[in-house]
């Protein structure tokens, strides 16, 4: 495929890439090429160095070793993300970069507004008038002069995309960009994808959704555990063949760990038909003492909606829930009272209070125990915070140290630990280990299986397929809003569950 | 690091409000003899008591991450409302005072509503209540100075005194003590500094934060209310600007105290402490004869100094921050 020819039409070539962050290897010996005009999609699961390799591409980290050529011109190991804009490489990130409160054309031309020929101040009028030309050619329905914060995900997506097409990018990375469209909303992206490529930019697309992949893309690279594995072609191009590459061979021994099955222990929760508009429709399943649950589906399939919606923090339209027998209608200070735990994604926004000590931390949700006629007892509340320490093993085990100073894994024990010191019936997780060292993460699966031994259920959300199919009892899958596959019994693989949350079901369930 | 020098630290860290007052007071006394006497003493609390008070309640708006800048004219209304039910309408003294707490706990619970159900910024909300409540004010006082001339038990608060001290002394130590014990001790203590410290974290583990930040702008109004009657009281005064920028000193002694307008944490001792700083300064100033018009320079610096050194950097630290080499990207 490196043939003299085919080198000229090259628009960024990587060679034998190396990159490792204090010890662990990301990334070793990554080639990785992309053609002008080419769509190309990166593959991998969570972990495999898919986003390093783009923070290397756009400078924002350096590699240790290995070559890389941008339009036929060396990119040294000092690169930085100014100079990588320069070239003409812009990305477009999940949580999209724009200046709220602004107008389309001042978010294009931030930094470099036209200004009047006779004096330094910015030319509004032509500046609008350049930003409603850029948009017109690509016949966008947006107005130069509307405000960012009126504007839906898809149409702010479209502003990134216009942005980077203003700064001559010829290189467009775009990460997971459909995980918060609607379907229309992604098919129109696909169409202004065909148009990049139609006018020679290329675009690398890196998505879980493997029937995007399918359609859009001229050539697939799928990366596992920082090893570029194959690189299909066109006529290659075969949802269940990147899978089986995305996963490769695992041991055989780990299989003990994938069996499922089903509990005929006491129903915890009895969820019926519960259904919120545009976030997930007709969900019903039982979650039974002791069972751990886990909710597998790609981001934005509806998971982490699901579990807030039983926690009690955002309202459900239609549906009904039953906890131990009786009607339940969630609101998170009763659903504290009746024994629920809730572990957030997003460690730092959600789960902790990173200025507070661990004892205000792990106090805050056990103020029912602490508390006599409104006032607190310090000694019980230090007590209840030395018994998370020991139980979670949390380092250092000074509870007056603000959270916010200990290490990832410790900040999630203190998070964890404030909800095991309870009388706990179900503990709801997500995302549970996003972030934190191999140890703590011994730790944690250590822990729920005890919990569930106990006869704690466990609602588990991960994207960490081992982690999803080794500490689950039984797995839902879920795939824009609906339970499409349950896996019940048997032994599952990390194969079967991507399928499914690819849709890629054969005997669809429910 | 072994367990006592972290003790050691955390007690310097701790007190070191307190070592700056020391200091402050060491300084003042080498410039004026007069100023470590009894009297003088009791003269600067007196006349910090009105921030003071304030103080105790306010605080509560910024440990929920908040601000309240009404805070000044809800005082000088206070005064006007209290005089008015009493020498107008002839309302007993006690009901009188009820009254106007009551119509401070009103203002609150309206910011606070506005701050919470709204998602109006509070401090758009409170900045708003500080111009209608001065507007109210001036409308009911028509604008003029009145000379409060009765009753006398109205009078005995401000000016009143008990085993040689001035009453408002007291009304702020009870009011500080009672303020500390609120947040340190209860739960609603709890919730607030939790809601200030990440509403989302609070929210998931039970709290309710509008309600928490509702009651922290009641408490904010309640106790600006009660240093309105004190300050009426003392200056036999009911005049709508009296309380015109007792909001910014209020900021500044809770600030000074090692409360962060962040929210998530706060001390109300500090806040006392940061008020009496501010009064040591002000009464340094006078016994050192320095013309009034170069006070608000002078008290500014000192204000500054306090604040750098009570963040515990060092210059050398700062240094090395701006020339040394920077870190590699992570």
């Amino acid at each position: 495929m490196s043939d003299q020819a085919a080198e000229s039409d090259l628009l960024l070539v990587c060679r034998t890439i190396t990159k490792s962050y204090n010890g662990p290897v990301v990334l070793s010996d990554v080639d990785f090429s992309m053609k002008r005009g080419e769509v190309h999609a990166l593959v991998g699961e969570n972990g495999a160095g898919k986003s390093t390799l783009i923070k290397i591409i756009t400078g924002v980290t350096n590699r240790n070793s290995g070559e890389m050529l941008f339009e036929g011109t060396a990119i040294g190991i000092e690169h930085s993300k100014v100079a990588s804009q320069s070239l003409g490489i812009a990305v477009i990130y999940q949580e999209l970069s724009l200046i709220h409160g602004m107008t389309v054309a001042q978010n294009l031309f931030l930094t470099k507004e036209p200004r009047f020929r006779a004096a330094p101040f910015i030319d509004i009028g032509r500046m609008n008038s350049l930003a409603q030309a850029l948009i017109d050619r690509y016949g966008f329905e947006l107005k130069a002069t509307d405000i960012i914060d009126g504007l839906s995900i898809a149409q702010r997506q479209t502003v990134e995309i216009l942005k980077a097409l203003n700064s001559r990018a010829s290189l467009i990375i775009m990460d997971e960009p459909t995980s918060s469209l609607t379907s229309s909303e992604s098919a129109q992206l696909f169409g202004i994808i065909r148009r990049l490529k139609a006018e020679g930019i290329g675009v690398l697309y890196i998505s879980h959704r493997m029937e995007e992949v399918y359609d859009l893309s001229d050539r697939v690279t799928v990366l596992r555990d920082g090893h570029n594995v194959a690189v299909l072609e066109k006529e290659q191009i075969n949802p269940a063949e990147i899978i089986r590459l995305m996963i490769g061979r695992r041991l055989e021994e780990r299989d003990a760990l994938h069996t499922m099955c089903r509990s005929n222990a006491e129903v915890v929760l009895d969820v019926r038909n519960l259904c919120s508009e545009n976030r997930f429709n007709g969900i019903s399943f039982q979650l039974h003492a002791g069972e751990i649950l886990g909710i597998g589906g790609l981001v934005g399939s509806g998971r982490t909606e699901i579990v807030r919606a039983l926690y009690g923090i955002d309202r459900f339209d239609s549906g009904s829930i039953a906890y131990l027998g009786k009607p339940w209608s969630p609101d998170v200070a009763s659903s504290i009272r009746g024994g629920f735990g809730f572990i957030p994604e997003e460690r730092r926004l959600q789960g902790i209070m990173g200025a507070i000590s661990m004892t205000g931390n792990i106090g805050i949700t056990n103020l029912d125990v602490t508390r006599r006629h409104g006032f607190v007892s310090a000694k019980k509340e230090l007590a209840l915070a030395r018994r998370a320490i020991e139980l979670l093993n949390i380092k250092p085990d000074n509870p007056d140290i603000p959270v916010g100073n200990l290490s990832g894994g410790n900040q999630q024990k203190v998070v964890v630990g404030k909800w095991l010191i309870r009388d706990l019936k179900l503990l709801i997780v997500d995302e549970p280990t996003v972030g934190i060292d191999i140890g703590a993460k011994e730790e944690l699966y250590q822990t729920f299986a005890r919990l569930s031994a106990a006869g704690v259920s466990i609602l588990l959300v991960s994207s960490d397929l081992p982690e999803l199919i080794s500490i689950s009892t039984r797995i839902l899958v879920l795939r824009q809003g609906c339970i499409i596959q349950e896996f019940a019994d048997g032994i599952v693989t990390e194969e079967d569950v991507l399928r499914a949350s690819s849709g890629l079901v054969e005997g669809a369930v429910r | 690091m072994s367990v006592v020098a972290s003790k050691a630290r955390r007690l310097l860290a701790d007190f070191r409000l307190f070592f700056i007052l020391l200091l402050l007071m060491a300084v003042l006394t080498m410039l004026s003899p007069m100023f470590l006497s009894i009297g003088n003493l009791s003269n600067v609390l007196w006349s910090v008591c009105i921030i003071g008070i304030m103080c105790t309640g306010f605080i509560y708006a910024p440990v929920t991450g908040g601000i309240d800048l009404s805070v000044g004219s809800m005082a000088s209304l206070s005064g006007i409302i209290a005089n008015v039910l009493m020498n107008n309408a002839h309302v007993p003294l006690a009901l009188a005072l009820l009254i106007t707490l009551g119509f401070g706990v009103l203002v609150g619970l309206v910011n606070g509503i506005v701050t919470t159900k709204f998602r109006v910024p509070p401090f758009i909300v409170t900045m708003a209540a500080k111009t209608y409540l001065f507007g109210i004010a001036m409308l009911v006082s028509n604008g003029d100075t009145i000379t409060i001339m009765g009753p006398q038990g109205f009078l005995t608060i401000g000016v009143g005194k008990f085993l040689g001290l001035p009453i408002p002394i007291y009304i702020m130590l009870v009011l500080t003590a009672a303020s500390h014990f609120l947040l340190k001790q209860t739960v609603f203590g709890r919730r607030a500094i939790a809601v200030g410290a990440n509403e989302v974290s609070a929210k998931l583990s039970g709290v309710d934060p509008d309600r928490t930040r509702i009651i922290a702008y009641i408490l904010s109004s309640g106790t600006a209310t009660i240093a309105g009657i004190v300050m009426a009281s003392l200056t036999q005064q009911a005049y709508a600007p009296n309380g015109a920028g007792y909001e910014f000193d209020v900021i500044t002694a809770v600030v000074i105290g090692g409360t962060s307008l962040m929210g998530g944490t706060g001390s109300v001792v500090g806040a006392l402490i940061g008020a009496v700083m501010v009064g040591f300064i002000n009464n340094g100033l006078n016994l050192m004869n320095m013309p009034a018009s170069y006070h608000p320079l002078v008290t500014g610096i000192v204000i500054l100094i306090a604040l750098i050194l009570n963040q515990g950097v060092t210059l050398p630290a700062i240094l090395r921050r701006q020339f040394g080499r920077k870190d590699a990207p992570k």
